[in-house]
């Protein structure tokens, strides 16, 4: 585990150092000099290495603001979607991925499957802000979003947008476990647990299912980046002043410094996550075993 | 003929993926004769009453500016299909394609193009085509949504051909004496022969996604080469009231994209 561990970090050093590398040479563009030759870019670069290193940020081309009071402003819409969103896609997309490891009633849902997995995050957006408009009327706008508002008016509001997050997310669960689950169909372990007596419940209960959940940890890194993609487009379509919204407007503007900052915190977040997924199912898988 | 669409699929599979190849054929039926089978030319105003639903007219109903949807939305799949192969191509060439022949590198130049090809994978797509563009300009969405699919075609394939080369062949060929470049091209023959087609429609399908919402927020085609993001981006503020201008452009994409998927042997869910 130790070794494994290492590794991991390991990993997880260099993906993060090259994230790190790769806003800065975003950041660098928003410099003077970074656009006289190869030798001033890299000089920029070296000079917003450096800024980060003492936790200098920078400040937003547009709003003036700190980049870091800009993302602190808005990281709360974004954080409250991504929540919602894992709730959502844990709880619509765990039993269907577990349900759905079985064959027969995996190929009567396939057709369904296909047909959702087939739909661009963006026309689900549309088709669930024309069914909100419909059952819940039109959207207030000005209304802040909560993790879990007190009235009508804050659930209309969150609803389309934490479901179009959780939808892009559910996807990517339900995949996870259906990959691990399709890999123990018919292993070898399965057959020697039912001749040493143990009924099929059991080897499910004990056996098969820890491990099916690693599986689905291992891809928790895929999770978060379908569910951080869905949020730019959740942001843009239901106009929820967030971190991915700003990054549109940001590119829109060239504001480069705040759009290095955002393409950091969004890789960190999907490497941290990956890590602490592999971590997480290797000692479950471990456990298992 | 099912072995040359989808040589490694199980039997249901394989019905599905040469049925997606076969829709995929007469959407590009539709996309060479698009001119013909519009009633309109492309962006042609005013060919009927503004905003009229769907009819025996009008079978898509018209736009706010009394567009024919049913030409534009011919016009527009043109604009989209055309670009996805270009986007594709891009994807196959820069993803599959460098990350096969990546893992044939020496090892420590081989980790370094995986690593660094792993550091954009960790970022969502979609923002990678939107600072490409943001960096040059929308005339190469194609290209932008080619490259920003590449790094997890790359990191898929480097890790697909880094199993074929500890694989028991390889250490027979090696024993044996056989080069490395040798082996390296009979791996890519193996990889594309069986895998060509498949590799094709599932690049085309995770490029269209991106190209639409790319067009979508702003950042892809542009007038008058309407897509069919762009064309739905801009029924979006009146398809409350008319939810045609926005529907039927919509479901046009989603069975291009299902299409597409079905091609490629897509697991329901599973990312392209």
């Amino acid at each position: 585990m130790r070794v494994f561990a290492l590794r991991e970090s390991g990993r997880l050093a260099f993906g993060l150092l090259g994230a790190l590398l790769l806003a800065a040479a975003v950041s660098a563009l928003s410099l003077p000099g970074a656009h006289e030759g190869v030798q001033g870019f890299l000089a920029a670069m070296a000079s917003r290495l450096l800024a980060y290193a003492t936790f200098d940020l920078g400040s937003s081309a547009v709003s003036g603001l700190g980049a870091a009071q800009e993302l602190i402003a808005r990281g709360p819409t974004t954080l409250t979607f991504v929540l919602q969103g894992i709730v959502i896609a844990a709880v619509f997309g765990i039993p269907p991925g577990l349900l759905s490891g079985a064959a027969s009633l995996r190929n009567a849902l396939a057709p369904l499957g296909q047909f959702v997995s087939a739909v661009p995050v963006f026309c689900a957006a549309l088709l669930l802000a024309y069914v909100a408009n419909r059952l819940l009327g039109p959207a207030l706008p000005g209304t802040p979003v909560a993790l879990l508002p007190r009235d009508l008016a804050g659930w209309s509001q969150i609803v389309p947008p934490a479901l179009t997050v959780g939808l892009a997310g559910m996807s990517a669960v339900q995949v996870g476990l259906r990959r691990a689950s399709v890999t123990l169909e018919d292993a070898p372990f399965r057959q020697g647990l039912g001749r040493l007596g143990l009924p099929e419940r059991e080897i499910e209960r004990f056996f098969v299912t820890p491990v099916v959940f690693a599986g689905l940890l291992n891809s928790l890194g895929e999770v978060i980046v379908a569910l951080l993609s869905a949020t730019v487009v959740a942001e843009w379509v239901f106009h929820c002043p967030g971190i991915a919204d700003l990054f549109v407007k940001s590119v829109a503007l060239r504001d480069w410094n705040m759009v290095a900052l955002i393409l950091f915190l969004f890789a960190a977040t999907a490497m941290i996550a990956d890590f602490a997924g592999r971590i997480a199912a290797h000692a479950v898988a471990r456990e298992a075993a | 003929m099912s072995a040359i669409f989808a040589p490694s699929l199980p039997r249901p599979r394989r019905i599905l993926a040469i049925a997606g190849w076969a829709g995929l054929g007469v959407v590009a039926l539709a996309v060479t004769m698009s001119d013909f089978l519009a009633h309109a030319p492309a962006n042609e105003l005013h060919a009927g009453p503004m905003l009229a639903p769907p009819s025996a007219q009008f079978p898509f109903g018209t736009d706010l500016v009394g567009r024919d949807l049913l030409s534009e939305t011919l016009h527009a799949l043109s604009v989209t299909a055309t670009a996805g192969l270009e986007a594709a191509v891009v994807a196959i060439l820069a993803g599959g394609f460098l990350g096969y022949m990546s893992a044939h590198l020496p090892k420590p130049a081989g980790l370094v193009l995986h690593w660094a090809f792993a550091v954009f994978a960790a970022i969502p797509a979609l923002l990678l085509a939107i600072v490409l563009i943001g960096l040059t300009s929308r005339g190469i969405s194609a290209l932008a949504a080619g490259l920003a699919a590449a790094p997890l075609a790359f990191v898929r394939a480097f890790d697909r051909a880094s199993r074929a080369g500890g694989a028991r062949h390889a250490d027979y060929a090696r024993a044996t004496g056989v080069s490395a470049s040798m082996l390296l091209r009979r791996d890519l023959a193996y990889e594309f022969r069986d895998m060509f087609l498949p590799i094709v429609a599932r690049a085309f399908a995770s490029v269209t996604i991106i190209l639409s919402t790319l067009s979508f927020l702003g950042f892809g085609a542009t007038p008058p080469h309407r897509d069919l993001g762009l064309m739905i981006g801009a029924a979006w503020p009146n398809y409350l009231e008319a939810w045609w201008t926005a529907g039927f452009p919509a479901l046009t994409l989603v069975i291009l994209i299902l299409l597409a998927r079905l091609a490629a042997g897509l697991d329901e869910g599973e990312r392209p």
